[in-house]
């Protein structure tokens, strides 16, 4: 099936209709959790406006931060499979917290995220070292490299907590990934925000050269993209978002796997439309799940990373589906 | 237009292009020839500033490459390569608007007059009924169309072409080549293998044959029997300004 769409940046009706139904779904999915909120009591409540709204908003941040760097990703490795989780950027994030806390860093400002950052920076970069043969990525290698760091990560953090039982709680927070509100304050949120912002803005920045790069490095060369410097950049800020998210979520996978996926199956390629697109609708997801998260067991909760990879694995193959049967 | 000053490229210790000097005249088609792995595609991606030379000068309108940022080379140079990404998920107008990259603003959309520049030049390399077919969906020869009218959408005043017509039936050759024909302010690097074709549409030719430059010049002085038997070991002969291969 060969469809007309017309080529260019995002509808700005579409987003300002996403960012409505963003704040609508904020304002409805704050009422619910382990304590149930009607919307006369909320003003005075310490519980609604200390842990829940923190919440809320770190949930959405994190969604959009992981969408868009699974979209970047996605272009600067030319490859659909990859995210932040399935590359093991994720993973290598949550060594460097799991180590920081270990060495009781956790009270030390920027300790536990600094840590986070650096060993997610390394990860990226021995990924990118061995999974290039050449000017091109190769798929498998870059799956598999992947694969197994999250797999040797996984286990050099099981070896630390059984070495330190004290700390097994707060390191087990990290790999499973959730919004506990024991643990996610406004601080977090304010750490959080300008990274986000600063980070989303770049990734925008430089969407259409996405764009170019999913053509190919060369191609992107003689199309006047400054192919190194961008990918350099892109990669820096990605990394950056993602170290800082999982430093105050822990490791929720497949978000940015699904949603660019799903965006992109609505509205094509195009990274000026799937960036924007994947920045809300994964808000969206992500907060939606959360909010699933600490209702459906109440008052025990899921992790949310489970629960992202329970609705968006059937979704993402039925989505896949369906693009294969209208060739 | 392209100055060629002592040009080598070694990989390890294989030497690739060998102290190649020349310099290439603007608005004429020239044939880059000579046998597979003699250092033609080399020599085309050290002009396009996708690979720097081990040692020496490209120079583009008195200008190195090297001091060109990408985005000012994009405008001046536009690369037609061998081979064409299949599993792009981009629409053959999208691919086609990309040409026009070099020209536009951060986070602006693609003007009008781009638009019509892509339709143009879609028309002209007969893509124009394929402009909402994705790569997947397209023959061979039919993406390799689509990525000479990317390049023309580029509207650059050098061409590099590297076996742009290699893939496509006789029929599609002669247009292509006529388009490159008719395209007379162009400077045009075009690697080719069929002799006659060459003879045929290019003004001037570029001869290598193990990494040295054997010839240059208009290309009816360049396609002798004796050259081509030096350069491919192939025995030939001339009649009516046509090569016939004695085999």
């Amino acid at each position: 099936m060969v469809k007309e769409r017309k080529p260019g940046r995002a509808n700005l009706w579409v987003l300002l209709a996403l960012t409505l139904l963003l704040a609508a779904a904020m304002a409805v999915c704050s009422l619910f959790g382990a304590v149930d909120f009607e919307w006369d009591e909320i003003r005075d409540s310490q519980i609604f406006w200390q842990l829940r709204v923190p919440r809320v908003v770190m949930s959405v941040l994190v969604g959009a931060v992981l969408s868009v760097c699974g979209a970047a990703y996605q272009s600067i490795f030319r490859n659909p499979l990859t995210d932040p989780y399935v590359l093991g950027v994720s993973s290598g994030a949550s060594l460097g917290a799991a180590v920081a806390i270990l060495l009781g860093w956790g009270a030390i400002q920027w300790g536990v995220s600094g840590l986070a950052l650096a060993t997610a920076l390394l990860t990226v970069l021995l990924i990118y070292k061995i999974a290039s043969i050449g000017n091109r990525m190769h798929t498998t290698t870059l799956l598999l490299t992947g694969v197994c760091f999250t797999l040797l990560i996984s286990a050099v953090i099981s070896f630390l907590m059984v070495l330190n039982h004290e700390k097994m709680d707060d390191i087990i927070f990290w790999t499973m990934g959730s919004f506990d509100p024991s643990r996610i304050s406004w601080e977090d949120v304010w750490v959080m925000l300008p990274v986000a912002v600063v980070g989303i803005g770049v990734v925008l920045w430089y969407s259409r050269d996405l764009n170019l790069l999913l053509a190919g490095s060369e191609e992107a060369r003689s199309m006047g993209c400054e192919v190194e410097k961008v990918k350099r950049v892109l990669l820096l800020f990605t990394t950056l978002m993602v170290a800082f998210a999982v430093s105050s979520c822990g490791v929720i996978g497949f978000v940015g796997l699904i949603v660019p996926h799903a965006v992109r199956l609505v509205v094509g390629a195009d990274n000026r439309r799937v960036v924007p697109y994947s920045l809300l609708c994964g808000a969206i997801f992500v907060l939606v799940c959360d909010t699933l998260a600490r209702t459906v067991l109440r008052p025990g909760e899921l992790p949310v990373g489970s629960l992202t990879s329970i609705i968006g694995a059937p979704l993402f193959i039925y989505l896949l589906y369906k693009s294969k049967k209208s060739y | 237009m392209i100055g060629l000053r002592h040009i080598t490229v070694r990989f390890g210790k294989r030497e690739i292009l060998n102290d190649i000097s020349a310099d290439i005249a603007g608005g004429r088609i020239t044939a880059v020839m000579g046998p597979n792995g003699c250092g033609k595609t080399t020599l085309l991606r050290c002009v396009g500033g996708l690979m720097q030379p081990t040692g020496g000068d490209v120079l583009i309108d008195d200008n190195p490459v090297g001091s060109y940022s990408a985005r000012a080379l994009a405008q001046k140079v536009a690369f037609v390569r061998q081979q064409a990404q299949t599993d792009l998920d981009f629409s053959a107008f999208e691919i086609v608007l990309m040409g026009r990259n070099p020209y536009q603003k951060r986070l602006q959309n693609e003007s009008k007059a781009d638009w019509d520049i892509v339709e143009q030049c879609m028309r002209q390399t007969n893509t124009w009924h394929l402009r909402f077919a994705k790569p997947n969906q397209m023959s061979g020869g039919e993406l390799q169309r689509v990525m000479i009218a990317r390049a023309l959408a580029q509207q650059t005043p050098v061409l590099l072409m590297d076996e742009p017509v290699s893939n496509l039936d006789i029929a599609h050759q002669l247009e292509i080549m006529r388009l490159l024909r008719n395209a007379k302010e162009k400077t045009i690097l075009i690697v080719i293998h069929d002799l006659n074709l060459a003879l045929q549409f290019c003004d001037d030719l570029m001869l290598f044959h193990g990494g040295s430059l054997l010839y240059q010049g208009p290309i009816a002085g360049g396609l002798t029997p004796e050259n081509i038997r030096e350069v491919y070991g192939v025995p030939s002969h001339a009649a009516e300004g046509r090569i016939i291969y004695d085999y």
